[in-house]
């Protein structure tokens, strides 16, 4: 979360609604609705960094707002995060770990097991198709989200595959 | 079936190229088979195309003098008349021969109908005192030549002597000593003044026919209205053909298995290339059939489709050698005219048509049938595996042998079925182009020189009227003469034989004639004796055995120690010394000479020197060969060449064609390692070139035996005895097998070129 | 058509496979690509075959299409055994009851969209005008429309798909065979032919195609997993709460 709100306040000072709007008009359903709070939180925290600074505006008849601009070290920050590539995904090492201990515990079958995380994978796909046909077509950001995400499961299904056949 | 026509349509319409050069390839072939067929006929029948030239008469009627044969020209059928010609039967002599002749009265005006050819000298011109034109066949039993005297004896006391003007050769039938009389004409003044009771006066008269077919019945017709009583002999154009047509059955045989594998060759090359067409549609098939076509559709589409365009090309074939044909220069224009002219041309037209379609219907059915065969399924691979890579294949890379070479080679030789397959489609059109230059050479053998066909002497000479001492020792120091040998022929009877043989006594114990030996040796004591293959076969005697001969009650005992080249009486004659067949009868006189040249020497200047020095008493005549009648042959076999080369161009470029689709796909791949342009085509026109010189090695080495094998057959059976087989010339086999390589590579190039350039045959790789 | 078994109303199920096995021998290796498989389609379902390539999952797809033959089983289509069945027989069957689509070369190069879409639909004895009125339907349901002249070679590759589901429903067939029918696609192509699949199958069509891209094996109802020529796993997919939940927490953003 941290790196998104500066890269958004990159382009211009905001204030914590508008960063939430920004998000949410970015990523759209896809994302499921950022919390206000969490926001609050992070910024603040951003801040204590010194990488943003705020500024309280004064409104006459609300609750003060407070404006957020990058730093010079938020600046760089967000440059450095640009600049590097990003590290690379996680591995479900959670379904390894039950795929390896199977035989051990003799409490499970390793066929079985494969099968069930496939099911898993596959409904989450269905759902996730659900999810890009649901979001606007002309929304690249999002679909593009999606398709990640799609493309990652289908890489998960094929180590499926492979974790078969290594095991038969 | 509206779907079979859908795709149909649609399919030739995107292949109009292929579809095109399929009707082209195809009236292409039919040209070619007609052509031979035309050939065949002019080749064959030397009788059939003087008839035609001629307008010969289909029937001939004898008639008793001052009959009406006005009636013939209104029969029904009867489509002109010759004559009628007044006739009388006399007897001609020349020297010491005579002849029987039926002397026609004829004008110096050119008939119409069965106007005769001159062979020598000149017609009629019909001044008072004018000579006789003797028919050829009778002039060459008197040694008759134009400027020599006849005495014409007319079965009274009175003899008279006519010059002779000119020989002439006509359709009818031909002079047999004793059986048919020859045919002579002279000024109506003379035949007139020659006319008695004994000389059977009379009329001829020819009747040419619109429909050949129609002859018996004219006949019939014909002695009816003039009258069975006044009718003294009929004869038709059969009988003139059947007495002439004996000597031709070698040509005969070669033409027509000629024009049998023409049909076969025809019929390969269009498998090849419906083959190819149908590889190329492989995936368009497949796809039919998963979508519902039944093999059985599948085929009847393509077999009607190719069907179609097969007629199409018949037909444009059969009109172009109809319209065009007579305007072809050289022997083909004139056998395609003489061929239009005969009767029984249509006939013979729709039967080769017919023939041709129907060879390339079946090859499409075998065609069609594989098309059914393909799996249903689009992307199976239909390539068969080919060999691995071959230990030479390294080896030869190690040596630094060019790549192009290499892969050349590896790319025609992948496939061994299919590398069979294509060179034996070629190798077919090469065996027969093969046989007919042996058979050309054959002939050649026989015209020069004539010794190695067992001829040995080259001159005949034959004294006039009585014989003077020292004309041998004479006619041995003409220069260019390497030796004289007397000779006399007689006609023998052998047991077991109605007909006669002939007995020939050839050179003295001092003067042995060189005789060629076929088989076994030479004849040289006295009592051998050579034998020509009609001989042994009628006498059913084999070398080596013991014949007994009777010359006029005579008997002689001879020893066939050889085998020699006969080419004349159908080989029923026996050669032996003259001394052996003086031993019986003292009187046995040489009746001719013959002469044997240096090597070199030029036959005719020989013949004209000759008759200084034997004071203008001899006769000169060459040796006659087979091969004398059949100089249009030459002409002939140069079509027929052609016409094969033709048929195997057409299977060339399929090969072709499919070879380079195959590859193409590995073309890419080399591209990709790193082969220049010039390279890759040099790789294709490499395969090309690997697969024409083993077709043609294959074809040139089967051809030689079989035209071997062939002529041989054909020798022995018509007599002439077999041995007389030539091979061709090593250079003309090495030429022959340069232009078929040459053929090859120039065919491949532009496929390569294409291919190169990226635009290729299928490529293969675009997805539908 | 002969029957060789009367059929007592309708079968319970559309596509019934018992004990099929089929092996390739090819360059002298013997390649036992189904072994043993038994399976029922009912109507109306969307059956999604996965599994590695070269396990024989095209092969199981040619033999329910009487593209190949079984070396032994049975197989049949709406009650009615066909694994006898001659080829030719098999061509008419698959006219108006079969529709199959391949990876790669679905249409008849030669012959334009118009013409292959109609082909079919001649085959199987409808008039001209009955083939072009299915033709023009299609050609509107699946997004054809101007490119009924063009010929194969002009389309992409999503185009060429589209075309060739055209061609194999036009005829309404009982059942649809798909083999890898987004192999060949990009990401935009196959969005297409998924969501063409889903409408059909929402349609009321039997669909059974071999994949090995997940985002169309769970477009499907079941899933068969298939191993080395064996059926290793039949699971019926039932998407619920949870997942679209954990579906969303997969895009969420991290960092």
């Amino acid at each position: 979360m941290r790196l998104p709100l500066l890269a958004l306040l990159a382009a211009g000072p905001a204030h914590g609604y508008e960063l939430k709007q920004g998000l949410e008009k970015l990523f759209g359903a896809a994302y499921p609705q950022p919390n206000i709070g969490q926001i609050y939180v992070t910024l603040g925290r951003l801040e204590k960094a010194g990488l943003i600074a705020g500024q309280d505006i004064v409104q006459p008849d609300r609750p003060n707002k407070r404006i957020y601009e990058l730093t010079e070290a938020g600046r760089e920050s967000v440059d450095a995060w640009f600049e590097e590539p990003s590290p690379t995904p996680r591995v479900r090492d959670d379904f390894f770990m039950k795929l390896a201990l199977a035989p051990r515990t003799g409490r499970a079958d390793q066929v079985t097991l494969i099968n069930k995380q496939r099911r898993h994978y596959l409904n989450l796909m269905r759902a996730l198709s659900k999810l890009a046909a649901g979001e606007d077509q002309d929304n690249r950001i999002a679909q593009l989200l999606i398709e990640g995400a799609s493309l990652h499961l289908q890489a998960d299904l094929d180590w499926l595959e492979r974790c078969q056949e290594e095991l038969e | 079936m509206r779907a079979i026509t859908r795709w149909a349509l649609a399919d030739l319409r995107t292949h109009r190229g292929q579809a095109l050069s399929i009707v082209l390839a195809t009236a292409g072939i039919t040209v070619a088979l007609l052509l031979s067929a035309a050939l065949l006929q002019y080749a064959v029948s030397p009788w059939q195309r003087l008839f035609t030239e001629t307008q010969g008469g289909h029937v001939w009627l004898r008639t008793t003098a001052g009959t009406p044969t006005w009636p013939l020209s209104g029969l029904d059928g009867v489509q002109a008349l010759s004559g009628p010609f007044r006739t009388d039967s006399v007897t001609v002599r020349l020297g010491a021969e005579t002849a029987a002749l039926d002397l026609r009265a004829a004008g110096p005006h050119r008939e119409d109908i069965a106007q005769p050819k001159i062979a020598a000298g000149r017609w009629l011109d019909g001044t008072q005192g004018d000579g006789i034109v003797l028919e050829q066949s009778v002039a060459g039993a008197l040694w008759a030549q134009p400027g020599d005297t006849l005495q014409i004896e007319t079965g009274g006391t009175s003899v008279r002597t006519l010059r002779v003007v000119g020989t002439a050769r006509t359709a009818e039938r031909g002079y047999v000593r004793g059986d048919v009389p020859g045919v002579g004409w002279a000024s109506p003044d003379l035949v007139g003044a020659l006319a008695s009771a004994q000389t059977h006066p009379g009329q001829t008269v020819g009747l040419r026919l619109a429909d050949p077919g129609d002859t018996d019945f004219v006949v019939q017709r014909a002695v009816a209205a003039v009258g069975p009583d006044h009718v003294l002999s009929v004869s038709t154009w059969r009988d003139a053909r059947s007495a002439a047509e004996g000597d031709n059955r070698l040509l005969g045989l070669l033409l027509r298995i000629f024009g049998l594998g023409a049909l076969l060759a025809a019929a390969v090359a269009v498998t090849g290339g419906v083959s190819t067409r149908v590889l190329a549609h492989v995936r368009d098939i497949s796809v039919l059939k998963a979508v519902g076509f039944t093999p059985g559709q599948i085929a009847g589409m393509f077999f009607a489709q190719h069907a179609v365009l097969a007629v199409l090309g018949a037909a444009v074939g059969t009109a172009a050698v109809q319209i065009a044909g007579t305007a072809v220069p050289g022997p083909i224009g004139e056998a395609v005219t003489l061929w239009q002219a005969l009767p029984g041309q249509s006939s013979s037209l729709v039967y080769t048509c017919a023939a041709t379609v129907s060879a390339i219907a079946a090859a499409t059915m075998f065609a069609a049938w594989r098309a059914a065969r393909i799996p249903p399924i689009p992307a199976a691979r239909i390539t068969a595996p080919g060999r691995r890579s071959s230990a030479r294949s390294r080896t030869a890379f190690r040596f630094r042998t060019p790549p192009s070479l290499v892969l050349g080679w590896r790319g025609a030789v992948h496939r061994p079925g299919r590398f069979a397959a294509s060179v034996a489609r070629l190798a077919l059109p090469i065996v027969m182009i093969t046989v007919a230059l042996s058979a050309a050479a054959t002939l050649d053998r026989f015209q020069h020189p004539p010794e190695r066909a067992g001829l040995t002497a080259q001159l005949t000479a034959r004294e006039d009227g009585a014989s003077t001492t020292g004309l041998e020792t004479r006619l041995t120091q003409l220069p260019g003469v390497s030796g004289v040998y007397p000779a006399t022929e007689v006609a023998a009877l052998v047991p077991g034989q109605t007909r006669t043989i002939t007995l020939r006594g050839l050179g003295t114990a001092e003067h042995r004639y060189p005789f060629a030996a076929a088989e076994g040796r030479v004849a040289t004591a006295p009592d051998e004796a050579m034998a020509g293959q009609g001989l042994l076969d009628a006498m059913d005697v084999r070398v080596g055995e013991w014949v007994r001969v009777t010359v006029a009650g005579t008997p002689h005992i001879l020893h066939i120690v050889g085998r020699s080249i006969e080419t004349e009486h159908n080989g029923m004659v026996i050669s032996t010394s003259l001394d052996t067949l003086q031993e019986g009868q003292d009187s046995l006189r040489p009746q001719f000479y013959h002469l044997a040249l240096r090597p070199g020497a030029d036959p005719a200047a020989v013949s004209r020197a000759l008759p200084q020095a034997s004071d203008g008493r001899l006769e000169i005549r060459t040796t006659a060969g087979p091969a004398d009648e059949l100089s249009p042959i030459r002409g002939v076999i140069a079509g027929l060449v052609a016409v094969l080369a033709l048929i195997g161009l057409v299977d060339l470029s399929t090969s072709i064609t499919a070879a380079v689709r195959d590859h193409s796909r590995d073309l890419r791949a080399l591209r990709a390692i790193g082969l220049t342009p010039r390279q890759t085509v040099a790789v294709i026109q490499i395969s090309a070139a690997v697969i024409a010189l083993a077709a043609a090695l294959a074809g040139t080495v089967v051809g030689v035996l079989t035209s071997h094998w062939l002529i041989d057959l054909q020798g022995r059976s018509s007599g002439i005895g077999a041995g007389i087989a030539q091979t061709p010339a090593l250079m003309t086999l090495l030429l022959a097998g340069g232009a078929v390589v040459t053929a090859a590579v120039t065919i491949a190039t532009l496929p390569a070129l294409r291919v190169v350039r990226g635009r290729g045959a299928d490529t293969g790789i675009t997805i539908y | 058509m002969t029957r060789t078994e009367p059929a007592t109303g309708p079968a319970p199920h559309l596509l019934s496979v018992t004990g099929l096995t089929k092996t390739h021998s090819t360059d002298g290796a013997r390649v036992r690509a189904v072994r043993g498989v038994d399976l029922n389609v009912a109507r109306g379902e969307f059956v999604a075959v996965t599994g590695t390539s070269g396990a024989g999952k095209s092969t199981l797809l040619h033999l329910l299409g009487g593209l190949e033959r079984p070396d032994s089983g049975r197989i049949a289509l709406d009650g009615r055994r066909v694994d006898d069945l001659s080829e030719a027989r098999w061509a008419v069957l698959r006219r108006r009851r079969i529709g199959i689509v391949f990876q790669f070369f679905n249409l008849v190069s030669t012959l334009t969209v118009a013409d292959n879409i109609e082909l079919p639909a001649l085959l199987a004895g409808r008039t001209p005008r009955q083939a072009r009125a299915s033709r023009e339907e299609f050609v509107g349901r699946l997004g054809l429309g101007g490119k009924e002249n063009s010929l194969p070679g002009d389309l992409a590759g999503g185009e060429q798909q589209r075309v060739a589901l055209a061609r194999a429903l036009v005829n309404e067939p009982d059942l649809l065979l798909a083999d890898e029918p987004t192999g060949s696609l990009d990401g935009k192509g196959t969005r297409e032919v998924i969501r063409l699949l889903t409408e059909l199958h929402q349609q009321g069509q039997t669909i059974v195609l071999v994949t090995h891209d997940a985002r169309v094996a769970s477009a499907a109802d079941r899933v068969i997993s298939f191993y080395d020529g064996r059926i290793t796993d039949d699971t019926t997919l039932d998407t619920t709460d949870q997942h679209r939940a954990a579906a969303a927490d997969i895009v969420k953003l991290t960092g």
